[in-house]
C-alpha cells in the first residue's frame, strides 16, 4: 500500500515535471461529448492532457445512458476504459460499492479538493473518506430563459424577478398572441420545470425537505402542494405542438422570436449562439428569483474502473490532476456551456450568464445539489414519472402527494 | 495465427463428426444450435429469473426477496399503462402490416413497370436508422409544423390532425409510422412466397375461369400460409420489443401515455439502475408471449406429426 | 415456357384493374416516399432555415454542405471525421456473420423440416421465444459468458453474437420455407442415396434463393443497423459504421445538426437499400418451382 503510494506520486511528479521520455501514460477515455460544442470541450481535455505527457484515446458514444452502461458492460467483461464519464451524482455509487472503481485519493489530497469543490459535489465522489471521481464541470439545469424579441412584442418591461411576475410574462406574452412557455414534453424537461419551480417557489429548505430528506410531512404540506400547483399552472402556458419536442426545438421557437421563455439548463446556450445570438442582446438568461435563490448543480465526471495495472493507475492519476486544473477548466467550459467547478477561476472569459452563475457559486449558501445527487437513479425515475404524469393529465394534486410520498418512501 | 489454429481444430471435429454413424448427422447439425438455445437463450432466461427475486441495482445480487420485485410491477401504473398499449399496438400494427404487405406484394406481383424502384420505395423505411425517421415522423404529425399545418394552409382551415400530442390517439400515430417503416418487409416476404407458387395453378385457374382476386383469397392465400406465418411471427416480435420508435417520436409521452413495456425495461435497465425490476418485468413479457403462443405452437406440432405419420 | 406466359401477360391492356393497380402502387408508394421527402430536402437546408419550422418547404439557399459535414467532418467525440470511420467495420462484421447465420439457419431449418430429431421441435420452440426477450436483457449475461470464452471485444465476439440473436428468425424462415417443399421430393432423395448434408447441399439449397434473399435482407439490414451490440462486444477496434452515426445524431443536451443528421443517416442506408435494389433479380418467379421440377 505504502509502495503503492509512492509509485504513485512518483508518476504524478514525473508527468507534471519532466515527462520527456517514452510515450507517457496512456488513457481511453469513455465520455458521451459527440455533439459540436461538446466536441470542442472534450478536445481541449485531449489535448491539455497530451501537453502534460499522456496519451488520450478518444472512446465517444452518443446518449448518457448508453455510454454508462457500456463503461459498466465493459468493467464487467474485463476489459474496462481508463476512465468513464458519469453524472456527479449517486449514478456510480454501486460501482464503488462493489469495490469496480480505483480511487484518485493521491490528487485529490495532493490538490487540495476538500478546499475549493462544492460540498454537493464532494457528497456523492467522497464515499468513506475516498475519492472516486474527478468532477469536471458544473450544469445549472433550471435557467430561465426569454427572447428579448418576443418580451419587446408582448410589451414586457422588465426581467421577471418572482414567480409571480414571471406568470404575469407569460400571461402578457399569451396576450400578445405568443407562444408563452416553449417547452418540449419529455419527461425529462418536464422534471426540470418541477426543479426549478421547487427551488424558486418552495426555497432551499423546502427543496431539501423534499429531495433530500424525504420528508413525507414536508411532501404532504401546504407550501409544496402550492409548488406542485404552480407546476401544473405553467402547463397552462405551453402550446399544442409541446410534447414529445425536443429541447432544442423549443430553444428555436425563442431564436425565432416565436416564443418568450424556457425552463432549460445552461446547454441551451450552445443552441443560442449556434444562431449566432448573444446573452444580453438577443436573449435572457434568469438564474433564479431574489438574491438567495438557490443555484442548482449538475454536472459531470470521470470515474476510473479498478485496474491494478501501474500504467494505467499513472494514467488515471494523471488525468484527475489535469482535468481539475483551475485553466482548463474555464476553457472546457467556454465551449460546453457550463461553468467551472471552482471559483478560483479568471472569469473575464466567460460570457454573460456563465460570470452571473459563478458569481452565485461563490455565495456557499446558495449552492444545492439536484434530485440525482440525493435520490437513487430508482427514485429519481419514479418521481419522474409521477410529474410527467401530472403535468399531462387532470390528477388532484393531493393524489400526486401522495405518489410521490410513496415512492421516494423507499 | 490462433484462428487458424482454431480453424483446423474445428476441421479435425467435422471429420470426427463425419466418422460417427449417418444417424447422427441432423443431431450433429443442430449442436450449434442446441448450444446457443441451452447457453444463450434459457441460460439467460434463467439468470432473469434468479435476479427478478433478488435486490438487485446497478449489479446483480445474490440475495432472495421472493415476488417483490413482481408486486411492485404490478402496482406500477406506468407498467400496467404499457401493457395497455401494447396490446392495443400490437393488434393494429400486425393486421396492417399483414393487410398492406399483402396488397403490395400481389399487386406488385402484376407484371407492372418498374418493379424493382417500387419494391425498393416499400423497403427503404426498413434500411434507415429509426433515430432519424423517427424524428422526421415527429415532426409531420406535429400539429405545429407538420401535416396538420400544411392541409391548413392548402385552405382546410378546420383541418385536425394532431393524435401525436393527444393521449388517447397517440398510439395510434406510433401505429403509422413503424407500420410505414414495417410492412416493406411483410411484402418481401410475401412476394418470395408468391414467387415460389407454380405457374400451373395460374394457368388452370385462367381455364376454368376463375376469378383472379379469387383466385388469390382462396388458393394462393392458403398456400402462403408458412410465409405468413413467419411474418406474422417476426411481427410479432418487433411488437413485443418495441422500442426505438416510441424513444425516437414519444419518448413514451405525452406523459406516459404511450410508454410500452420494452421501454419501462431498459429504462430500468440501465438509467434507474434497477435489474432486479427490469428482469422482473422481462419475465413477465416473456411468460405473456409463452400464454398466447404456447397452445398456437402445440397445435401445430401435433398437426405436424399427424401429416408425418400419414 | 415461362417466357411466353410472361409476354402474353405484359400485352394486357390499360384496362380499369389495370389502372387500379397503378393507382394503388403509386399512392402507396408516394406515402411510403413522404418521410424521405422531408429528409432529403432537410439534409440540403441550411440550419438557419429549418428553424423556422416549414418541413416541408423546398430550400431557399441550397446547400450540400451537410452531406460532406456528415460523411467526413462531423464531430464524433475528439475526432471529427464524420461517419466514415467505420465503414470497414461495419463490412468487416456484417459480411461474415449475415453468411454464417443465413447457413446456420437453413442448416437448421433443413433438419428440423425433414429429418425430425428428438427433442429438435422443443429446442426450436425455446429459441423462439428467445425472440421475444428484449436484446438488452440478454447483454450482461452474454457479456459474461464472452468474456468467460475470451471473445469479448473481438470480431469473432460480435460474430457471434449475430448468429446467436439472428438464430431464431433465421431458423423459422427456412423451416416454413422447407415447410412448403413437397415431403415426397426429400423421401425420392432419400431413396437415391442422399446423406443428411449432400441432400441439402445439391437439393435443398439450389432451390431456396428467393428465401435466402429475404433472409439476406434481413440479415444485413439488421446487422449494418445494429448499433448497441456492436458497440458492447466488437471492441473499441472494431465498432461499426453506427457507432459513428449515432455519436452524430444523437446527443442529450449538445446542439442537434438536423441537416447533417439526415444526410447521415441516408448514406449510413446506402448499403442496405443497395441490397434491396441488387436483390431484384432474384424475386423472380419459378426459381423454386424450377428447382423442384429439375
Amino acid at each position: 500500500m505504502f509502495k503503492a503510494r509512492r509509485i504513485i506520486l512518483a508518476a504524478l511528479v514525473s508527468c507534471h515535471g519532466l515527462a520527456a521520455y517514452a510515450a507517457g501514460p496512456r488513457a481511453e477515455v469513455m465520455h458521451w461529448w459527440t455533439s459540436g460544442g461538446e466536441s470542442a470541450a472534450v478536445k481541449k481535455f485531449a489535448d491539455a492532457y497530451k501537453a502534460a505527457g499522456g496519451v488520450w484515446v478518444d472512446t465517444a458514444i452518443a446518449g448518457s445512458e448508453q455510454a454508462r452502461s457500456v463503461a459498466i458492460n465493459r468493467i464487467v467483461g474485463g476489459n474496462p476504459p481508463t476512465a468513464a464519464q458519469f453524472n456527479t451524482t449517486k449514478q456510480f455509487l454501486d460501482i464503488i460499492e462493489q469495490g469496480l472503481l480505483n480511487n484518485v485519493d493521491a490528487v485529490a489530497l495532493k490538490e487540495g479538493w476538500d478546499k475549493f469543490l462544492p460540498e454537493t459535489i464532494l457528497n456523492v465522489i467522497r464515499i468513506k473518506g475516498h475519492y472516486y471521481a474527478a468532477p469536471v464541470n458544473i450544469h445549472m439545469p433550471t435557467w430561465i430563459w426569454y427572447s428579448k424579441a418576443a418580451f419587446k412584442k408582448a410589451g414586457i418591461a422588465g426581467e421577471p424577478k418572482s414567480m409571480d411576475e414571471l406568470f404575469a410574462a407569460l400571461d402578457k406574452l399569451k396576450a400578445a398572441g405568443l407562444i408563452s412557455l416553449a417547452h418540449g414534453g419529455q419527461s425529462w424537461q418536464e422534471n426540470i420545470v418541477f426543479t426549478a419551480v421547487l427551488a424558486n417557489q418552495g426555497g432551499k429548505d423546502l427543496y431539501l425537505k423534499i429531495l433530500r430528506d424525504r420528508d413525507p410531512a414536508a411532501i404532504n404540506s401546504e407550501a409544496f402542494k402550492k409548488v406542485l400547483l404552480s407546476f401544473k399552472r405553467l402547463q397552462s402556458y405551453v402550446d399544442a405542438g409541446s410534447p414529445g419536442r425536443n429541447w432544442n426545438d423549443a430553444t428555436a421557437l425563442l431564436i425565432t422570436g416565436k416564443a418568450g421563455v424556457q425552463i432549460m439548463g445552461d446547454w441551451a446556450k450552445g443552441e443560442f449562439s449556434q444562431a449566432n445570438q448573444a446573452p444580453g442582446k438577443d436573449y435572457g438568461c434568469i438564474a433564479g428569483f431574489g438574491a438567495n435563490s438557490p443555484y442548482i448543480i449538475q454536472g459531470d465526471a470521470f470515474v476510473f474502473p479498478k485496474t491494478t495495472n501501474t500504467e494505467a493507475i499513472k494514467a488515471q492519476l494523471l488525468l484527475a490532476s489535469v482535468v481539475t486544473q483551475p485553466a482548463i477548466q474555464v476553457e472546457f467550459s467556454n465551449k460546453k456551456g457550463s461553468i467551472p467547478i471552482r471559483t478560483d477561476v479568471d472569469s473575464s472569459k466567460m460570457d454573460l450568464c456563465a460570470q452571473e452563475g459563478l458569481r452565485i457559486m461563490k455565495d456557499k449558501s446558495r449552492q444545492i445539489g439536484n434530485g440525482e445527487t440525493f435520490l437513487n437513479p430508482d427514485q429519481n425515475g419514479s418521481l419522474a414519472d409521477i410529474l410527467t404524469a401530472y403535468w399531462n393529465r387532470n390528477i388532484p394534486v393531493e393524489k400526486v402527494q401522495k405518489d410521490i410520498a410513496a415512492a421516494l418512501r423507499n | 495465427m490462433r484462428a487458424k489454429l482454431r480453424l483446423l481444430r474445428l476441421l479435425r471435429l467435422l471429420r470426427l463428426l463425419r466418422l460417427l454413424r449417418r444417424k447422427s448427422m441432423p443431431y450433429a447439425a443442430l449442436l450449434p444450435m442446441a448450444l446457443i438455445v441451452l447457453v444463450g437463450y434459457l441460460g439467460t432466461v434463467l439468470w432473469s429469473l434468479k435476479v427478478s427475486m433478488s435486490s438487485s441495482r446497478t449489479f446483480p445480487a445474490h440475495d432472495f426477496v421472493g415476488l417483490t420485485q413482481y408486486a411492485r410491477l404490478f402496482g406500477n401504473e406506468r407498467w400496467l399503462q404499457s401493457l395497455e398499449n401494447l396490446a392495443l399496438y400490437g393488434v393494429l400494427f400486425i393486421v396492417a402490416c399483414l393487410v398492406i404487405g399483402f396488397l403490395l406484394a400481389v399487386f406488385i406481383d402484376q407484371k407492372v413497370a418498374g418493379e424493382g424502384v417500387l419494391r425498393t420505395v416499400f423497403l427503404y423505411p426498413y434500411a434507415m436508422s429509426f433515430v432519424a425517421t423517427g424524428l422526421v415522423w415527429q415532426w409531420l404529425l406535429n400539429p405545429g409544423n407538420g401535416i396538420q399545418q400544411a392541409v391548413r394552409l392548402w385552405g382546410y382551415a378546420d383541418f385536425e390532425f394532431d393524435w401525436i400530442v393527444d393521449q388517447d390517439k397517440v398510439m395510434y400515430t406510433i401505429v403509422i409510422a413503424t407500420v410505414w417503416q414495417a410492412s416493406g418487409l411483410v411484402m418481401a416476404i410475401l412476394l418470395a412466397g408468391l414467387r415460389g407458387i407454380d405457374e400451373e395453378i395460374w394457368k388452370a385457374a385462367r381455364i376454368d375461369g376463375i376469378p383472379t382476386w379469387r383466385v388469390y383469397l382462396s388458393i394462393v392465400l392458403p398456400m402462403l400460409g408458412p410465409s405468413v406465418g413467419t411474418a406474422f411471427v417476426l411481427l410479432f416480435t418487433a411488437v413485443v420489443k418495441l422500442f426505438d420508435s416510441v424513444v425516437a417520436m414519444t419518448q413514451g409521452g405525452p406523459g406516459i401515455a404511450s410508454e410500452v413495456p420494452a421501454k419501462f425495461i431498459m429504462d430500468h435497465l440501465f438509467g434507474r439502475a434497477n435489474i432486479a425490476l427490469a428482469s422482473a418485468g422481462s419475465i413477465m413479457l416473456l411468460l405473456t408471449v409463452t400464454i398466447l403462443v404456447a397452445p398456437f405452437m402445440y397445435a401445430r406440432s401435433r398437426a405436424a406429426h399427424r401429416k408425418a405419420s400419414q | 415456357m415461362n417466357a411466353t406466359v410472361t409476354r402474353a401477360r405484359r400485352n394486357t391492356r390499360l384496362d380499369p384493374a389495370r389502372i387500379g393497380i397503378y393507382a394503388f402502387l403509386v399512392s402507396a408508394a408516394a406515402f411510403f416516399l413522404l418521410p424521405l421527402y422531408i429528409m432529403l430536402v432537410t439534409s440540403v437546408k441550411p440550419m438557419d432555415e429549418i428553424r423556422l419550422g416549414n418541413i416541408f418547404a423546398l430550400p431557399l439557399s441550397f446547400t450540400m454542405e451537410p452531406w460532406q459535414t456528415a460523411w467526413s467532418s462531423a464531430c464524433t467525440g475528439v475526432d471529427c471525421e464524420g461517419i466514415r470511420g467505420g465503414f470497414w467495420n461495419s463490412l468487416a462484421i456484417v459480411a461474415p456473420s449475415t453468411v454464417l447465420s443465413i447457413l446456420i439457419g437453413a442448416l437448421n431449418g433443413y433438419a428440423l423440416s425433414f429429418w425430425r430429431a428428438r427433442g429438435a421441435g422443443l429446442l426450436f420452440g425455446i429459441l423462439m421465444m428467445g425472440a421475444f426477450i428484449p436484446v438488452q436483457v440478454m447483454i450482461y449475461p452474454l457479456v459474461q459468458i464472452l468474456a468467460a470464452l475470451h471473445l469479448f471485444s473481438s470480431l469473432p465476439g460480435i460474430i457471434l453474437i449475430h448468429v446467436i440473436f439472428g438464430m431464431p428468425v433465421m431458423t423459422l424462415l427456412f423451416r416454413n420455407y422447407y415447410a412448403s417443399i413437397p415431403e415426397e421430393l426429400f423421401k425420392a432423395a432419400r431413396i437415391d442415396g442422399g446423406g443428411f448434408f449432400r441432400i441439402f447441399l445439391q437439393l435443398m439449397l439450389p432451390m431456396s434463393t428467393p428465401i435466402i434473399i429475404v433472409a439476406a435482407i434481413m440479415q444485413v439490414t439488421g446487422i449494418w443497423n445494429d448499433y448497441i451490440l456492436g458497440l458492447v462486444f466488437a471492441g473499441r477496434e472494431n465498432l461499426p459504421m453506427t457507432v459513428q452515426l449515432n455519436n452524430v445524431i444523437n446527443t442529450t443536451t449538445g446542439v442537434r445538426l438536423y441537416n447533417v443528421n439526415m444526410a447521415a443517416t441516408i448514406l449510413t442506408s446506402l448499403v442496405p437499400l443497395s441490397i434491396y435494389l441488387v436483390s431484384g433479380r432474384w424475386f423472380v418467379r419459378g426459381i423454386a418451382a424450377g428447382a423442384v421440377k429439375g
